[in-house]
């Protein structure tokens, strides 16, 4: 006698013969599937920062993509890796998904090596976003450090996309020195926004440089800010968020109305590796945007 | 549920019956320590002899058939300019046979992370589903604190599950299949008798309990005690080699790879368990180390089973099994520490 | 990698050895079912053990075996002028290996003992890096070609190859060991650099650490352990020194 067992097929779930869709968490799916996407462009920013346009090939996968600015993709390079990388683009730009990304490990050198027409693989959106819904009707602060302004661009877009919905609009930007400012060719466009003001600062000025010298901080001299009516984006290593999110608080901005994006080590983008863990918060699945009274509270956050 | 008895003879013919077309993992001996203790670990096995049920503990979980250390999540072919992506799931049935409670309750756990949060695992899923589990009580092992966590008996997540009665197991049944694969073979209904001995066996078995540990407000004193100097005290002595989550049933953490033929056509995004307290665990691109020592690394450990778990799950990840503590060089043990760290709040 | 439209290179490799056992470069022509893509892969150009060709136009030079002649030295550094890429292979070229346990002696005694009324040229024992700068280290006695795969794949299209910098420990229970201990043997997994998935282990042997020490590992507790179980510090430092990885640690030295 024999008690064949039953053979479970996961394939035959009805779930998982849905598209896979990264916008639904909970629906069982293949969380491993790329979607297949063609480098359309090549932006070169500085000697160390590129971006790359990505077009989802499969037109019904390219519709079903929506992200919210301070959302992330995992982008794979087959045979070379997996890496985390937020999105710098636009909302609204439907079908191309915007990535700024600077040479740092094996994925994102190869990258910078790649040609356009290239294909690469793309899994989400994943993470938490900036609540510009909330945003709404406020003062509003963008404060980028460094490669902090490739997060920051996406809620540019939004807010200056949908200027109405927002009052005052300051971006504030610093580097090291002026070769690493990104975007420099975005700039111009930005300051001819009505109500909109960028303030830009290097801490290390070269001969050609005529604006601001020193930290991000000193650019609050020139900024009026009415702390109960604003509500601050900032995006940067931990250091500078630090102390930008410290002078704010100080002068009476609520901690919960900052928002901060961090970065953490991933390798699966859903809250299974455990590896971007801060004590028991996943950066992936409840950052990387928090606000500034979580990151208080998470332990060994900054 | 529903109870049968089962006569020990025809359990062997269950077994065989099983062995004929399925693969069967099940505790097996292999071989004695130094100080003579004999050794058992979850193995596949081809006849009923192999098998020990009446093992104390194995050094490995049962998790490894679940989560095993090394796993393809996708292949690639690449094709002159294009590549191509192939994703395969388990399919096979195996008999998972003579887990312990605290083995089962790992699994519930790990459902919670890998089935029914955000993002379940088609992968853990397909091999969890494709499971047929029989369970079996035991007397407490030496060390294990499964009684302070609640997870020495269990009522789910198992087909069949046994307790032994002497010359017969008392089977308790929670599935359809477990069901109608004990029509297999002869069953005997439950007398009044049989329940009242099973319970003392239950009773027995709860009584003889050594290590207690004391886990209420763990969540809140892991807080309270993140600078204590016990994290440096246990930390100076971690090795930091990774064995507590390698043998841990409940760790899932993981680490992901690619690897790409000599002939450069195919390639595999292959991941591999990892643990929290190796020196790299946290190392982003560009060389940062979020946690760079010894004690930061073992306290979260301790924190992700004890705290952070908690807060997500309600319950602490841990099981009580103490195979982190019996294989570890160094005796670092949760029943010591947790103790180290309530000492600390007097 | 062709679909990001980068064109491998076909780079001309050498193959030398200095004072080893010959048997990690004999692993370069080891694994079958690849080796034709691995020769399709590269040019070797020198490599005394399966070729007669002995060109002195290469990119990338995999030095075997470790220095302890005066004339390995000079050989050593014109390599070093012509190599772009300079690679040790195996634990002698890494860190001395089993040749390197001769510089506990003294060296006229050493040569008397071995070569009799014969003495031949000797000098202690170095390390590659010790002598010339290297590129790329794959440790191990002997390598595994895997790596060595790897290293190619890398040297040839950027393809990643972090080899592993935990303890042997982590391999070793992936593959359901009892552990050594607990088999009353002296072991080094908890403190050696793994990578090489443990099969001294896994056969009933205790690891050697001839991939040399893992990142940061942590000496004294592995020596409180040592003492616990009985081990004496000379059979501790005996294992330490067998492969040479481990210089200067040392059970009962204070640090």
């Amino acid at each position: 006698m024999k008690i064949p067992l039953y053979h479970y097929d996961i394939m035959k779930e009805r779930e998982i013969q849905q598209p896979v869709d990264f916008n639904r968490h909970r629906r069982l799916k293949h969380t491993d599937k790329t979607f297949k996407a063609e480098i359309s462009s090549i932006t070169t920013l500085t000697d160390m920062e590129k971006l790359f346009h990505l077009r989802i090939l499969d037109e019904a996968e390219r519709e079903r993509f929506t992200f919210l600015p301070g959302q992330f993709v995992m982008l794979e390079v087959p045979g070379y890796g997996e890496v985390p990388i937020s999105i710098s683009g636009s909302p609204s730009n439907k079908g191309l998904i915007e990535l700024c990304i600077r040479k740092a490990g094996t994925v994102t050198g190869v990258l910078h090596k790649a040609k356009r027409g290239a294909l690469v693989g793309i899994r989400g959106p994943f993470g938490t976003h900036f609540p510009l819904e909330k945003m709404k009707g406020y003062d509003i602060l963008l404060i980028a450090g460094g490669l902090g302004l490739a997060p920051l661009r996406a809620p540019i877009f939004a807010v200056t996309e949908n200027r109405p919905d927002y009052r005052k609009v300051d971006i504030m930007y610093g580097t090291k020195d002026p070769s690493q400012l990104l975007f420099d060719y975005q700039y111009e466009q930005w300051r001819r926004i009505d109500g909109v003001n960028l303030h830009i600062i290097v801490e290390k000025a070269d001969d050609k440089w005529t604006g601001d010298v020193g930290l991000i901080t000193k650019l609050f001299d020139k900024i009026e800010i009415v702390p109960h009516e604003t509500y601050a984006i900032v995006c940067g290593p931990p250091v500078m968020f630090k102390f930008v999110c410290a002078y704010l608080s100080k002068i009476g901005v609520p901690m919960d109305r900052m928002f901060v994006s961090l970065e953490r080590r991933m390798h699966c983008g859903m809250g299974k590796c455990c590896r971007c863990n801060i004590g028991s918060t996943y950066t992936c699945i409840d950052g990387p945007v928090f606000d500034y009274w979580t990151v208080m509270n998470l332990k060994e956050a900054i | 549920m529903l109870f049968k008895l089962l006569d020990k003879d025809e359990f062997k013919n269950l077994v065989n019956i099983l062995l004929q077309s399925n693969e069967v993992i099940a505790p097996k001996q292999v071989g004695v320590n130094v100080t003579g203790k004999t050794l058992h670990q979850y193995l596949p096995v081809t006849s009923f002899d192999e098998i020990d049920l009446t093992y104390e503990t194995t050094q490995y979980s049962a998790k490894t058939y679940f989560l095993p250390y090394k796993e393809n999540l996708s292949t690639y072919r690449f094709d002159e300019k294009d590549w191509k992506q192939e994703i395969r799931y388990r399919q096979e049935p195996r008999v998972m046979l003579g887990l312990h409670a605290c083995d089962i309750h790992a699994l519930l756990k790990l459902d919670k992370v890998l089935a029914r949060d955000n993002f379940p695992s088609p992968y853990y899923i397909a091999r969890r589903k494709n499971a047929f589990i029989i369970g079996i009580d035991h007397e407490p092992c030496e060390g294990g604190f499964c009684r302070s966590l609640g997870t020495d008996t269990v009522n789910n997540g198992f087909d069949l599950f046994l307790t032994d009665l002497g010359e017969r197991y008392f089977v308790s049944i929670n599935t359809d299949l477990g069901y109608r694969v004990l029509l297999q073979v002869k069953t005997k209904d439950v007398t009044e008798e049989d329940t009242r001995k099973y319970l003392l066996t239950r009773k027995s078995i709860s009584d003889a309990f050594q290590t207690h540990v004391n886990v209420q407000n763990l969540p809140n004193l892991l807080d309270l005690e993140f600078e204590s100097k016990v994290w440096n005290k246990w930390g100076q002595k971690c090795l930091s080699c990774g064995s507590c989550s390698m043998v841990c049933p409940t760790c899932y953490c993981y680490g992901v790879t690619e690897r790409v033929s000599m002939d450069f056509k195919s390639g595999a995004k292959v991941k591999q368990l990892y643990s929290c307290n190796l020196v790299d665990f946290a190392t982003v691109a560009g060389g940062h180390n979020f946690r760079p020592n010894r004690e930061t690394r073992l306290k979260y450990r301790y924190y992700h089973q004890h705290r952070g778990f908690v807060e997500s799950y309600d319950e602490p990840k841990c099981v009580g099994c103490n195979r982190c503590g019996r294989v570890c060089l160094a005796e670092i043990n949760p029943p010591d520490i947790i103790r180290d760290i309530q000492m600390e709040e007097r | 990698m062709r679909y990001l439209s980068i064109e491998p290179t076909k780079p001309k490799v050498a193959v030398f050895d200095f004072t080893s056992c010959e048997g990690c470069e004999l692993q370069l022509a080891n694994k079958e079912e690849t080796l034709v893509d691995f020769l399709k892969a590269v040019e070797i150009v020198n490599f005394r053990e399966v070729s007669s060709a002995k060109s002195d136009d290469y990119e990338i030079a995999f030095i075997e075996g470790a220095v302890s002649r005066s004339d390995e030295i000079e050989r050593l550094k014109k390599i070093r002028e012509k190599a772009r890429v300079l690679v040790a292979l195996g634990c002698c070229a890494c860190y001395g290996g089993v040749n390197k346990l001769k510089n506990a002696f003294d060296l006229s005694t050493a040569n008397r003992e071995i070569y009799g009324n014969y003495p031949k040229d000797s000098m202690p024992v170095r390390a590659i890096k010790d002598v010339v700068p290297v590129d790329m280290e794959i440790p191990g006695c002997p390598v595994n070609k895997e790596e060595i795969e790897r290293i190619i794949q890398h040297l040839l299209l950027d393809i990643n190859y972090n080899f592993p910098v935990y303890p042997v420990c982590v391999e070793c229970k992936q593959k359901f060991n009892v552990c050594m201990f607990e088999k009353g043997q002296l072991c080094l997994g908890p403190i050696a650099r793994a990578g090489c998935s443990a099969p001294c282990p896994t056969g009933g042997l205790g690891c050697y650490g001839c991939r040399g020490p893992a990142a940061d590992p942590n000496y004294d507790e592995f020596f409180e352990i040592a003492r616990r179980r009985g081990f004496a510090e000379q059979e501790v430092n005996e294992r330490l020194s067998f492969f040479g990885g481990f210089n200067g640690i040392a059970m009962g030295v204070q640090k």
